[in-house]
C-alpha cells in the first residue's frame, strides 16, 4: 500500500478511508485486518508515518511527528467506537437493546413515611413498641392529664382546634378538640398498660395555625416515653445521642437547652449538632454549630398522679420531634407546603 | 423580655460581654430572641438581649429576676433593692399603716389576697433622659414622670403597679371588689366596657375605676394637672385576671404579668421602690405610710429535696455544694438534713412546688452537659406493635408495586369539597368550631376529596397520569376510622414505544382494591353501587362476602360494606378543578373493617399435586345483562358434583358482534380440573364438562358455541 506524505489533508483522507473500510467489513475478522492495516505494529500506516518522523530531517520533524500522532489518535478513537458498538453480524430477531424496557411502575412512599419509617426502625431497635392513637381526642387527655388544667396559661401555648359537635364514642367519651400533640397518647397508653413501658407514637396532630413557607395547621409528630424504676434524664440523652447518631450522622452530638413544657419536669430542647459543618457554624445552622430539634424531659409526677401511678416509684422521660421537621432538615426542603401539594415531581424524588 | 445590661449590672456585677451573658442564660433556660449591641452608639457596652421567657417564670419578666438567674451562672453575689443610702436600687423607708388620706377596703380576698397603696404629693413631668432611655431600650415608652415610674418598677422588680389621680376616687377611697350587675366603666385606651359580677374591680365609694389587674379607668387617670396620687400594687390571682382578660379580650402589660403568677410578696417593696425614685428625681414625696391590706400573709413553700432522689432523676450526682449554692443563690433558704435539704422557696418563685421543681433547679445550673449519655436498662422484652402499623406497612408496599405514589393531605377540608362527596345515606361531616381558614373547616369524612384536590393540582401542573394513594383518619359523628384511597387518572399501562397506551379503566381501580383485599386475606365481592359522586354504570361497593373459614369474632357481617370504587363525576372532577373530560377512577376503604373481616388463614402449605391437570375451554352465549359472578356461581355449584374435581375457573374472553345476538354476550370460560389422587380419565373429564354446561343451559339458557 502506498502511504502518502504526512499533511493535514493527507491525515483527514486516511482517516475517512479507514472508516469506509471498517464499515464495509463483513465479519469481526475482516474488521480486524482492517484495523491492523493501520495501526499495526509493523508495515502499517501509522507505523510506515512513525518510521518517517525519525528519518526526517530536524526542521520537519516537529511537523510530521504531529501529523503521525494525530493519525494515530483518531484512527483508534475510530476503532474504539466501531469495536464497541458493531455487532457480530446481528443474529435474525434481534432488537436494538438500546430501545427503553418496559419499566413496571413503581410508586413511591411520603418523604413524611419515610422518615417515620426510618425513626420507627431506630427505636424499635432499642425497645420501643410503636403505638398510635386517636386525631381527635377530649381535654381531659390532651391537656388536664398533661399538667394543664383549664386556667392553666400552658394550655394558651398551643391553638387548639374545637369540633363544633363532639365525636361520641359512648356517652362518657366524647372527642371535642384535634390533638395538639401525640402527648395525648401517652396519657392512654399509661391508663392502659403498666410499667415497663417503652413506646414510640407517632400521629398527625394540628394547631391552629396558618399555612406558609414554614408553618402548617396539620403536622406529623412522633412522641417516644419511657418508665420504668430509675430512669434518669441520662438515660434520656443516651436514648437521644443514639438516635441522632443513626439517624443523622455517626458524629452527631446532642445537647440539652433547659426549657419548659407543663408535662415535663426537668424539661429540655433537644439540640442536634449541625452535620453539614459537624458543629463549627455554617449556614444550615444559622452559624450556631446546633439545630433545634424537639422538646424532651423527665414525665412530670402530675401526669404519673392523673393516671394513677405511684410517682415515686417510677420515673419516665418523654420526648416529641417533628416530622417535617426532619424531613427539612434531611431533605433541605425550602417549603413545609411540599409535602402537602402531593406534586409527584416532588414525591418522586423519594425512595419506594 | 428585654433586658437593659446597664441595669443588670446594678443588680450583679457580672464582667462579661452581652454575648457572653445571652450564651450563658440560653444554656439555662432563656431562649435569647436577639441581641442589640451599643444601644446608646458610644460603645459604652451597653445592650439590650431580648430573651424569651417561658410560662412557668413570671418572676424573670424583670430585670431583678434574670440578675438573680446571672448571679447563679456566675456564681456572683446579687445586690438586692435596698434602703441602705448606697445602693443602686434603692427603697424609701416607709412605714406601714393607716392614711388618712385613703381608706383602703378588700372585700374580695379571694381574688385579690393583697393590695397595697400610698399616696403621694407631685409635680407632674417628663422623667430626666436616663430614665427615659432606660424605658424606651426595654421597649417601654416614656409618657409622664408618674407613670414611667410605675413602668419602671414593673420591668425592675415584676410587680404592675398602677397610680389614680386622688383627686377623682370618690369619697378619697378604693374598694377592692366584683364588678355589679351591668357596671360598666371606660378604660385607659378609651373603650367603653361592660363587666360582669365575677370580673374584679377596683372602685372608689361610687363606681369602677379600674379592672384589677388588667387596666386603670380613664376617669381617674393621672395628667399633668394632677398633685395627689394613690399608688397600687397589689397581688391578683392569676385565674381572675386571665377570665377577665379572656373575656374582654384585653390583654395588656399587667395582666400577661397577674396570669402567670406576680410575686405574692412584693408589694409593698415595689411602692417603696416607687417612692424612692419619685424623689430621686424629684417629682413629688409621700404623704403618710403605705396602706397595706393583707387578707394573708404569702406563705413561703417548703420543699425537701432527697440527695438520692436528686441523683436518681437526673442520672449524675450533683455534689452537694453545688446544689446549696445554687438554690441559695436563687433565693431558697436551705438547710441540710441526713438525706438532704429542707428548702423554702422565695414567694416570688411560684414555680417551685415540689422537689422535682428542685431538682430541675440544681440540674438545670449544674449543667445537662454534664450529664454522660447512659441507656435505661431493658427488664422486659418490647410488646408487639399497634397492629395496624404491621398492616398499614402492608397496604403501603401493595399500592406503592401498584405504581401508586403515596399523598398526605390535611384531616381538615373545606365544606364546599366534603358537600360534593356526600353518600346517599349521608354521614353529618363534623365542622371545626374555630377554623382559622374556609379551607380547613370541616373535618373529612373520606379521602377521596383530598386525594382529588391532589390529582388536580398534578393534572394543572401538566401532569397527564397520576396515581395515587393515601392512609389516614376520617371523621364521622359516632368515631374516627382509618381508611385508605386511591385515585388514578391517565393511561392505564406505562406508555411505551410497542403498543398504544390504553386508558385507566374501571378494571385498573377495582383491581387494585381486589388485590388490597386479597393480600389482607379479606373475602369481598362487588355489587352496583349508585352515589351522586360517581359515575351510574361504573362504580361498585366492596363489601364482606361469605366467608370461606373462620373469621375473627367481631368481623363485619357478610355483605357489610368495606369500601367503593368507580370513576368520579365529571361534574364532581370539574368542581374540584380537574378537566372534565378526564376520567379519574377512586376507591376508598374501611382499613378497620377491613382489618377485622380478615380470614385467618392457615399459615401451613398444601402439597404440591401430583397427578397433572386438565384444561377445558368453553364458549358460551348467554344474555349480557347476567353477571359474570352469578354464571361463575353457576359454574362453581355444578363443578362441585362433578367426576372431576374443578379446582379452577377463569373468563378469558369476552366477545358481542358478528355471530352473536343483539342483548347477548358470548362469554369463553377456562375450566381446569384436577385431582389429588389420581390421574383423570377422558370420560371423566368430557361427563363434567358436559354436567356444567347442562346446568349453565338450564339455569341461563346458555347456548354453547
Ligand atoms: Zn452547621
Amino acid at each position: 500500500m502506498s502511504t502518502p506524505q504526512p499533511s493535514p489533508e493527507s491525515v483527514a483522507a486516511l482517516v475517512a478511508q479507514f472508516e469506509t473500510e471498517l464499515a464495509q467489513a463483513r465479519t469481526a475478522r475482516d474488521a480486524q485486518s482492517v484495523r491492523d492495516r493501520y495501526l499495526g505494529r509493523k508495515n502499517s500506516v501509522v507505523a510506515s508515518w512513525m518510521q518517517l518522523v525519525a528519518s526526517a530531517p530536524v526542521d520537519e520533524k516537529k511537523n510530521i511527528g504531529r501529523y503521525a500522532n494525530e493519525l494515530k489518535q483518531a484512527v483508534e478513537a475510530r476503532w474504539t467506537r466501531y469495536s464497541e458498538s458493531a455487532p457480530d453480524a446481528a443474529p435474525a430477531g434481534a432488537v436494538d437493546v438500546t430501545l427503553p424496557g418496559r419499566v413496571p411502575a413503581l410508586g413511591h412512599r411520603h418523604p413524611l413515611t419515610v422518615v417515620r419509617d426510618r425513626l420507627e426502625e431506630i427505636f424499635v431497635r432499642m425497645g420501643f413498641t410503636v403505638v398510635e392513637g386517636p386525631e381527635a381526642e377530649d381535654e381531659w387527655h390532651c391537656f388536664d392529664a398533661l399538667n394543664m388544667p383549664a386556667d392553666h396559661p400552658a394550655r394558651d401555648m398551643q391553638d387548639t382546634l374545637y369540633l363544633a359537635t363532639p365525636i361520641t364514642y359512648s356517652d362518657n367519651d366524647r372527642r371535642t378538640l384535634l390533638r395538639t400533640h401525640t402527648s395525648s397518647m401517652q396519657i392512654r397508653h399509661l391508663q392502659a398498660h403498666q410499667p415497663p413501658i417503652r413506646i414510640v407514637v407517632p400521629g398527625r396532630v394540628y394547631r391552629r395555625d396558618d399555612l406558609d413557607l414554614t408553618h402548617s395547621p396539620a403536622f406529623g409528630q412522633i412522641e417516644g416515653l419511657a418508665v420504668g424504676e430509675g430512669v434518669s434524664l441520662a438515660d434520656l440523652k443516651g436514648t437521644l445521642l443514639a438516635f441522632a447518631q443513626q439517624m443523622f450522622s455517626p458524629t452527631s452530638r446532642i445537647r440539652f437547652r433547659p426549657s419548659f413544657f407543663p408535662y415535663t419536669e426537668p424539661s429540655a430542647e433537644i439540640d442536634l449538632s449541625c452535620w453539614q459543618c459537624d458543629g463549627a457554624g455554617c449556614a444550615m445552622c444559622k452559624k450556631t454549630g446546633w439545630i433545634e430539634l424537639g422538646g424532651c424531659g423527665m414525665v412530670h409526677p402530675a401526669v404519673f398522679e392523673a393516671v394513677g401511678y405511684d410517682a415515686e416509684r417510677y420515673t419516665g422521660f418523654a420526648w416529641g420531634i417533628g416530622i417535617e421537621r426532619v424531613a427539612i432538615l434531611r431533605y433541605q426542603v425550602e417549603d413545609i407546603r411540599l409535602f402537602y401539594e402531593n406534586d409527584l415531581r416532588f414525591l418522586e424524588q423519594f425512595p419506594y | 423580655m428585654r433586658l437593659v445590661t446597664s441595669w443588670l449590672r446594678e443588680f450583679v456585677d457580672v464582667k462579661a460581654s452581652a454575648d457572653d451573658i445571652a450564651a450563658t442564660l440560653g444554656l439555662r433556660g432563656f431562649e435569647v430572641a436577639s441581641i442589640e449591641p451599643d444601644i446608646n452608639h458610644n460603645g459604652d457596652g451597653d445592650a439590650v438581649i431580648d430573651f424569651e421567657i417561658t410560662a412557668n417564670r413570671p418572676d424573670c419578666l424583670s430585670v431583678l429576676g434574670l440578675a438573680r438567674e446571672v448571679a447563679t451562672a456566675y456564681d456572683l453575689p446579687i445586690m438586692l433593692p435596698s434602703a441602705d443610702a448606697g445602693a443602686k436600687s434603692r427603697l424609701a423607708t416607709l412605714p406601714a399603716g393607716t392614711s388618712e388620706w385613703l381608706k383602703v377596703t378588700l372585700e374580695d380576698e379571694d381574688l385579690c389576697p393583697r393590695y397595697a397603696a400610698a399616696i403621694a404629693e407631685v409635680t407632674i413631668g417628663s422623667s430626666p433622659a436616663w430614665m427615659a432611655a432606660r424605658l424606651q431600650a426595654a421597649g417601654v415608652r416614656p409618657i409622664s414622670t408618674l407613670v414611667d415610674i410605675t413602668n419602671y418598677v414593673n420591668l425592675e422588680i415584676g410587680q404592675p403597679m398602677h397610680a389614680f389621680d386622688l383627686a377623682k376616687l370618690a369619697g378619697a377611697e378604693i374598694r377592692v371588689r366584683r364588678a355589679k350587675p351591668g357596671e360598666t366603666i371606660t378604660t385607659l385606651d378609651g373603650v367603653h366596657r361592660k363587666l360582669e359580677p365575677d370580673m374584679l374591680v377596683i372602685a372608689d365609694r361610687d363606681r369602677a375605676q379600674a379592672i384589677a389587674g388588667v387596666m386603670g379607668g380613664a376617669a381617674s387617670e393621672v395628667s399633668a394637672e394632677t398633685t395627689l396620687v394613690a399608688f397600687e400594687s397589689a397581688y391578683f390571682t392569676p385565674a381572675s385576671v386571665r377570665r377577665t382578660s379572656k373575656r374582654l379580650g384585653l390583654k395588656t402589660e399587667a395582666s400577661s404579668r397577674f396570669e402567670r403568677g406576680a410575686d405574692p410578696g412584693a408589694q409593698a417593696l415595689a411602692i417603696q421602690r416607687a417612692v424612692a425614685l419619685m424623689e430621686q428625681i424629684t417629682t413629688g414625696r409621700p404623704l403618710g405610710p403605705i396602706v397595706d391590706c393583707a387578707a394573708r400573709q404569702a406563705e413561703p413553700k417548703r420543699v425537701h429535696l432527697r440527695r438520692a432522689r436528686l441523683a436518681l432523676l437526673l442520672g449524675v450526682a450533683v455534689p452537694d455544694a453545688d446544689v446549696e449554692r445554687i438554690l441559695r443563690s436563687l433565693g431558697l433558704e436551705v438547710t441540710r438534713t441526713a438525706d438532704g435539704w429542707d428548702a423554702i422557696a422565695p414567694t416570688f418563685r411560684v414555680d417551685l412546688l415540689r422537689e422535682v421543681d428542685l431538682i430541675e433547679e440544681a440540674g438545670r445550673h449544674y449543667g445537662f452537659d454534664k450529664l454522660t449519655a447512659t441507656f435505661p436498662v431493658m427488664t422486659q422484652p418490647a410488646p408487639a406493635p399497634d397492629a395496624r402499623i404491621p398492616r398499614d406497612q402492608t397496604v403501603r408496599r401493595v399500592l406503592t408495586a401498584a405504581g401508586l405514589s403515596e399523598a398526605v393531605t390535611f384531616g381538615f377540608i373545606e365544606a364546599k369539597a366534603s358537600e360534593l362527596f356526600v353518600a346517599t345515606t349521608p354521614v353529618p361531616a363534623i365542622a371545626v368550631a374555630n377554623p382559622l381558614s374556609g379551607k380547613f373547616d370541616t373535618l373529612r369524612p373520606s379521602l377521596l376529596p383530598g386525594l382529588v384536590d391532589a390529582v388536580a393540582h398534578n393534572r394543572r401542573h401538566g401532569r397527564r397520569d397520576v396515581r395515587l394513594f393515601e392512609i389516614g383518619a376520617r371523621f364521622a359523628p359516632d368515631g374516627e376510622t382509618r381508611g385508605v384511597a386511591i385515585a388514578w387518572t391517565g393511561g392505564g399501562s406505562a406508555e411505551h414505544w410497542s403498543a398504544a397506551t390504553r386508558e385507566v379503566d374501571f378494571f385498573d381501580a377495582k383491581g387494585v382494591a381486589e388485590q388490597l383485599c386479597g393480600v389482607l386475606d379479606v373475602p369481598v365481592r362487588f355489587k352496583p353501587l349508585r352515589e351522586p359522586f360517581l359515575v351510574a354504570g361504573l362504580a361498585a361497593s366492596i363489601v364482606a362476602a361469605q366467608a370461606t373459614s373462620r373469621t375473627v369474632a367481631d368481623g363485619p357481617e357478610p355483605g357489610a360494606v368495606i369500601g367503593l370504587v368507580g370513576q368520579l363525576a365529571p361534574a364532581v372532577a370539574d368542581a374540584r378543578g380537574l378537566p372534565r373530560q378526564d376520567p379519574v377512577f377512586v376507591a376508598e376503604l374501611n382499613l378497620d373493617r377491613l382489618e377485622r373481616a380478615r380470614v385467618a388463614a392457615s399459615d401451613a402449605t398444601r402439597p404440591l399435586p401430583r397427578h397433572p391437570f386438565v384444561i377445558r375451554d368453553l364458549s358460551i352465549v348467554v344474555p349480557d345483562a347476567l353477571p359474570a359472578e352469578i354464571i361463575r356461581g353457576t359454574i362453581h355449584a355444578a363443578g362441585r358434583e362433578t367426576a372431576a374435581p374443578l379446582t379452577a375457573t377463569s373468563f378469558f374472553d369476552r366477545y358481542q358482534g358478528k355471530g352473536v345476538p343483539p342483548g347477548a354476550v358470548s362469554l369463553s370460560v377456562r375450566l381446569t380440573f384436577q385431582a389429588l389422587d389420581r390421574t383423570l380419565t377422558d370420560a371423566e373429564i368430557q361427563q363434567s364438562v358436559d354436567t356444567i354446561l347442562a346446568a349453565l343451559v338450564r339455569e341461563h339458557g346458555a347456548q354453547q358455541r
